[in-house]
């Protein structure tokens, strides 16, 4: 299987602090690639970096074959870039936006044609063409966005945070969009602060504060989840998440939805029930597989113990 | 080649779609240089036109009766009669009633004819030190004129010096600001537009789509600079037509050669706007940037108010760089003296350079990247 992108050891200091501390990972061709994490994760910095934008201080990036610092003007004409912010201008109507994209890049006019009502069709943007982008809605935007920028067919595609701030129903549509982008065989690459679009990605990394926290197939990945997952009935989540320390045996605690989740070190067996009695109001709890979130907090607590332990 | 120009095409025409879809800006580009010139030409006018002025005349006599009405008669003043002597002079001054006063003895009629002649009084405001000299000259000439005639006797021949004013002979200040406000305006317009057109790029994000884009960063330039190119043509145009219908300014010289002048003006302008916007990160940055860099220099120290040769040297040294400075002597050339090229290709070759010169460093220090 060839990659369509391989990092190695990439560092850059971006506003003044250490954005990315080195980071390495492969993306294969054709995947659709979710990179997840927090705020000031660096996930931005790393898009922007990949998409020709930014120059790393240091590190290698080998993009669809291509040295990313030395040929990143060939790149930029098989590549596109969906930033954070929407970046399309806002005083031209959506089809003005496409038709100038889109007479950027040398197509004939019947083919730029064929192209600009596919995407229409694609984005179901079709009945709002003449509408000013400015006033689109937000999840419309995010697809007027995506379609500027498959415009030149690129073989590989950044988008940075593309549903936030997107309602749940369009984020359902723009995913959806970009599944059938995937089948197509384009290279998809998504940040997301959002666990629950972590699983339709076929690969994922977790990057927190500018470090891999793990990365792989969302299946791979669970299965290596250290603790045994437990839901708590009865406690209200948010009254418990003011407590610091979690009960003896139990490495973790924390509010998911709108419950407790507990994780534990090995095998819980029933008798240890009465370890619940450190959680008021706690009247029952039950074994449940852990999702990518769940994931994501087991090795942020295992990062921060890790840190601790060096500090001290 | 014709790929790149087909990209610089785009890139322009959607720059204009900006500019069509916000009239605001598009109203200060129209309404701006017709504002500025109905102010310069009514407002910041030193014609003097119906100043009051006081004559006091402790007696009234045939001779001040001449002269008073001579005074109210000319376009310069307006007088609204005589009055009688008073203690404190300077009074109709500080309460604003009067810009002038002639001040006549009580003998006047009898001291005309008698050999030593007769000691009149001018008093001046010189608040306005311009307006303060002319009205002095022009109360002096009109007395004496009226005088000379109410004798009835001629001026003795001693020297007959006469003066020939060139260019402007009646001196009417729109000969003089309409090229001024040429100068201004387009810079003001090129200028400010460019700056502000790069940096919204830039403060929209869109700054790296385009990057991203095959268009070239000489492409996106060019592109952006094309319709503030057209925009500036019009705003001279309007300039020289509101001239020409309302303040009478007529173009002595060839209006073509005037158009690629000024062409070639309007690329240094838009190359300063363009560096502004090179290194401004916000469009109100980069505002007040080309504000400071093309207002003030072209009004104070282009020549347009004020003559660079009374300037203290360093202020002429930086007089010599402000583009304006070389604009104004084309243009007053071309527009007032009528001359071309064989004249002007100093202060044009100046012009063309420091153009080139700036449009090449803000090429060079526009960012690729991020």
């Amino acid at each position: 299987m060839s990659l369509a992108l391989r990092i190695r050891d990439l560092i850059k200091d971006h506003a003044g602090e250490k954005a990315l501390k080195g980071i390495s990972f492969e993306v294969p061709e054709g995947a659709l690639f979710g990179i997840i994490g927090a705020d000031g994760a660096g996930k931005s910095t790393l898009m922007t970096i990949l998409a020709t934008l930014m120059d790393a201080d240091s590190g290698e990036v080998e993009e669809l074959g291509l040295d990313l610092k030395k040929d990143f003007k060939i790149l930029r004409h098989r590549i596109a870039f969906m930033p954070q912010r929407f970046s399309l201008y806002p005083d031209l109507t959506v089809v003005e936006n496409l038709h100038f994209f889109a007479d950027l890049y040398d197509l004939d006019p019947a083919e730029k044609q064929k192209r600009l009502s596919d995407l229409l069709k694609f984005s179901a943007l079709e009945p709002f063409q003449k509408r000013r982008a400015g006033l689109l809605s937000g999840g419309m935007k995010q697809k007027l966005a995506l379609c500027c920028c498959l415009l030149h067919r690129p073989s590989l595609i950044y988008l940075d945070e593309p549903t936030v701030g997107v309602d749940p129903v369009a984020r359902r549509d723009f995913w959806i969009l970009l599944k059938s982008l995937k089948s197509e065989g384009i290279t998809l690459v998504v940040s997301t602060p959002y666990m629950d679009e972590a699983k339709l990605c076929d690969t994922l990394l977790l990057l927190d504060h500018g470090k891999v926290l793990d990365s792989g197939s969302p299946r791979e990945m669970l299965s290596r989840y250290p603790y045994s997952l437990y839901r708590i009935r009865g406690p209200k989540p948010l009254a418990y998440s003011a407590r610091k320390e979690p009960p003896q045996g139990v490495s973790l605690v924390y509010p998911a939805g709108g419950e407790l989740r507990a994780a534990v070190d090995g095998g819980m067996n029933a008798s240890q029930d009465d370890l619940w009695k450190d959680f008021p109001g706690a009247n029952a709890s039950e074994s449940m597989t852990p999702d990518i979130e769940d994931l994501f907090f087991a090795l942020l607590s295992r990062e921060q113990a890790s840190l601790e332990k060096t500090v001290k | 080649m014709k790929a790149s120009l087909r990209r610089i095409l785009v890139a322009g025409h959607k720059e204009f779609l900006h500019i069509i879809r916000d009239p605001q800006t598009l109203a200060i580009v129209i309404l701006m240089p017709v504002i500025m010139m109905f102010l310069y030409g009514y407002a910041l006018n030193s014609d003097i036109h119906n100043a009051q002025l006081l004559v006091e005349a402790p007696v009234p006599s045939a001779a001040s009766r001449a002269l008073t009405s001579r005074l109210n008669a000319s376009t310069f003043f307006s007088v609204p009669g005589s009055i009688p002597a008073s203690a404190d002079p300077l009074q109709p001054f500080r309460s604003g009633q009067a810009r002038a006063l002639l001040r006549l003895p009580p003998d006047f009629e009898a001291s005309l004819r008698r050999p030593g002649g007769a000691a009149l009084q001018v008093i001046v405001d010189g608040s306005d030190p311009s307006v303060g000299s002319r009205m002095r000259g022009a109360v002096e000439g009109a007395v004496q004129k009226t005088l000379m005639d109410y004798l009835d006797i001629e001026p003795p021949h001693i020297l007959d010096q006469r003066a020939v004013v060139l260019y402007n002979p009646e001196q009417r200040s729109a000969m003089f600001f309409v090229p001024g406000l040429m100068a201004v305006i387009l810079l003001m317009i090129s200028a400010l537009l460019t700056s502000i057109a790069i940096t919204r790029e830039k403060e929209t994000g869109t700054m790296g789509q385009l990057l991203i884009t095959p268009l070239r960063p000489g492409e996106i330039i060019a592109g952006k600079l094309l319709p503030y190119v057209v925009l500036a043509s019009l705003d001279g145009l309007l300039i020289l037509i509101v001239g020409r219908l309302i303040f009478g300014v007529q173009v002595a010289g060839n209006l073509f050669f005037l158009a690629i002048c000024s062409l070639i003006y309007v690329f240094t302008a838009l190359s300063i706007g363009l560096l502004v916007s090179t290194i401004a990160k916000r469009q109100h940055h980069a505002m007040m940037m080309a504000l400071g860099a093309t207002m003030m220099p072209t009004v104070i120290l282009s020549g347009f108010i004020f003559p660079i040769s009374s300037m203290p040297l360093f202020l002429q040294v930086i007089a010599h760089i402000v583009p304006a400075t070389y604009y104004l002597q084309i243009v007053r050339g071309i527009i007032l003296k009528g001359v071309g090229l064989r004249e002007l290709w100093q202060p044009l070759l100046i012009l063309g350079f420091e153009g080139l010169l700036l449009f090449g460093l803000s090429i060079r220090k526009f960012r690729i990247k991020l």
